[in-house]
């Protein structure tokens, strides 16, 4: 399959692991392929932009996101449990940050995609077939993104939905962008 | 906020509650990765760590031995 990838998309692929050894994660979700979209020159970031988006923020939301990982101040307050004290405390006893890092260790090697990082880059490669392109770039990956039920596709919404715009412009100014190009 | 969140948490709302309970968990997971880290740098055998988790030996060591 990454055969018919574009450079950029190629380029996607790769930085999505090293977002991964930045935040820590043990596997490449659609967010860490979010972040690598926005981060990154090429056709996915030029229709952010043209869809209203600030891509780098899009990519500070999904690091944050990322980062969180299931550790919800909110909800666990509703438990009675103060997460702010019990990062002060892990950070007096096993040094700042520890908490974030979880006790994990810097990966070597291969990471792993989530199945629903798999299916972003299958759907991303049935957006090029329905478009009638010959190639996987950036734009059909931030499409897969879109199609895919997955966390980034929530990130993507709510900045969307902040920006006062849809899913349905985003995907229109990724298509616009192709044929501009 | 905070009246706000403890009202969802006790109008027993799944979605509220399932939330609480990944957190927790997650909590625990990295609490305990963090501990366990801790105390095989202090020279704690894999026995003394399952002994104090509760858990097998081979239990610990699957989780948090050399990976």
């Amino acid at each position: 399959m990454f055969e018919r990838f574009s450079k950029d998309a190629r380029a996607v692929v790769v930085e999505a692991q090293t977002v991964a050894r930045q935040v820590g994660t043990s596997s490449i979700d659609t967010r860490h392929l979010l972040v690598a979209v926005a981060e990154a020159p090429g056709p996915a970031l030029d229709a952010l932009r043209a869809a209203g988006l600030d891509p780098a923020a899009v990519a500070v939301d999904a690091r944050s996101d990322l980062t969180s990982g299931g550790l919800d101040a909110e909800a666990l307050a509703s438990l009675g449990i103060d997460l702010d004290s019990v990062r002060r405390q892990a950070d007096a006893t096993f040094g700042t940050g520890a908490l974030e890092r979880g006790g994990r260790k810097h990966r070597k090697g291969h990471i792993p995609f989530t199945p629903d990082a798999k299916k972003a880059l299958e759907l991303a490669l049935r957006e090029a077939i329905r478009l009638a392109d010959t190639g996987i770039d950036g734009g059909h990956l931030l499409l897969g993104i879109l199609r895919a039920d997955c966390p980034a596709g929530r990130v993507l919404e709510a900045a969307l939905h902040d920006a006062g715009t849809d899913v349905p412009a985003l995907r229109t100014a990724v298509e616009e962008q192709r044929t501009a190009a | 906020m905070t009246q706000q969140t403890l009202a969802s948490a006790a109008g027993d709302d799944p979605a509220q509650g399932l939330r609480a309970v990944r957190s927790l968990r997650e909590l625990a997971d990295r609490l305990e990765a963090l501990q366990v880290e801790r105390a095989r740098a202090l020279g704690w055998s894999w026995q003394q760590i399952a002994d104090h988790l509760g858990v097998t030996k081979q239990a610990v060591n699957k989780k948090h031995g050399r990976r």
